[in-house]
């Protein structure tokens, strides 16, 4: 049965923290279950030359950054297909994650039983339309939990103290992991999301307007 | 709807459910294996419980799309409307 096992994100990049994971890709012949979900991205090899033919985000993530850990082959599968096609539904992509964010800004203005969650929801809104923006506009594609600090002057308007308690809000929904929110932390964060709306309506505006 | 939205609204259904209606100590913080097991140990709750058992059903019904084939996940993700459903109707009766 081939397998492929590769490691990407922060990790590759260097820029590890103390919230760090390690990333870890199999790719798989079919259905496989020695591995544990909970540590590895199990991906079909089918799958993965799909994501490669639409020219997929994660395909450019992998191609950009995954280093092969092992292989029951003598060769490098992510290296063999070389580059992804061209990543050609950034403005789709980017509209996505804007009606995630005002799903969760909405849920969090209606409720507060959820904050963690949907403040998660908006730091992968916010996280993730930034990467697609710098991998469909830009000629530096970032794919760092920080992406959205890292567009020059296209960056998100959220402080750095906001985009922190953003980020351990997703660390508590995915890994279950680190001291809870306070109210004045959240309340904090509430009071930024207007800016960061006109932030992504204009991101969505920008590629729009370039495809 | 986008199926990565549909996914992450189902997600959304069955936290708020859960928060909605326990008042344990500490909310359920997502969907992962960890959130919910911190869930349980933060708030005393029986890990062998129907609850629980049903809250991480949902939870891997909804994880094991976002691996799937294309081809595969347009029908898919109109059975998960279905599940959910389903699932938030079950965990409804059990929180009381």
């Amino acid at each position: 049965m081939s397998t492929h096992i590769y490691a990407f994100g922060s990790v590759c990049r260097g820029d590890v923290s103390l919230d760090s994971d390690v990333d870890l890709l199999a790719i798989v012949d079919g259905r496989d279950e020695r591995f544990n979900l909970d540590i590895f991205s199990v991906y079909s090899a089918e799958r993965i030359h799909a994501l490669w033919n639409e020219g997929n985000p994660f395909a450019w993530h992998l191609a950009l950054e995954a280093r092969l850990l092992f292989s029951t082959e003598p060769t490098d599968l992510l290296s063999c297909l070389g580059n992804p096609k061209p990543y050609q539904k950034c403005a789709d992509d980017c509209t996505k994650f804007a009606n995630l964010f005002d799903e969760a800004h909405g849920s969090l203005l209606s409720q507060t039983s959820s904050t963690v969650f949907d403040l998660s929801m908006v730091f992968l809104s916010i996280r993730n339309i930034a990467t697609c923006f710098s991998l469909g506009i830009t000629e530096q594609p970032t794919f760092s939990r920080r992406s959205a600090l890292e567009l020059g002057r296209d960056s998100t308007p959220l402080s750095e103290q906001a985009y922190q308690v953003l980020e351990r809000a997703r660390v508590l929904c995915t890994r279950g992991y680190g001291p809870g929110l306070m109210r004045t932390e959240t309340q904090a964060v509430l009071g930024e999301l207007p800016a960061v709306k006109e932030w992504m309506t204009n991101l969505v505006r920008r590629v729009e307007e370039h495809e | 709807m986008s199926e990565f939205n549909s996914r992450m609204a189902a997600q959304r259904r069955i936290v708020h459910l859960v928060n909605g209606t326990s008042k344990g100590r500490e909310e359920l913080f997502g969907l992962s294996r960890q959130a919910i097991d911190r869930w349980i140990i933060a708030n005393g709750i029986d890990a062998e419980s129907r609850l629980v058992d049903l809250i991480r059903s949902a939870a891997s019904r909804i994880a094991c799309l976002a691996t799937k084939s294309q081809e595969q996940v347009s029908e898919d993700y109109r059975a998960l409307v279905q599940d959910i459903d389903a699932f938030a109707i079950q965990i409804e009766t059990e929180l009381g």
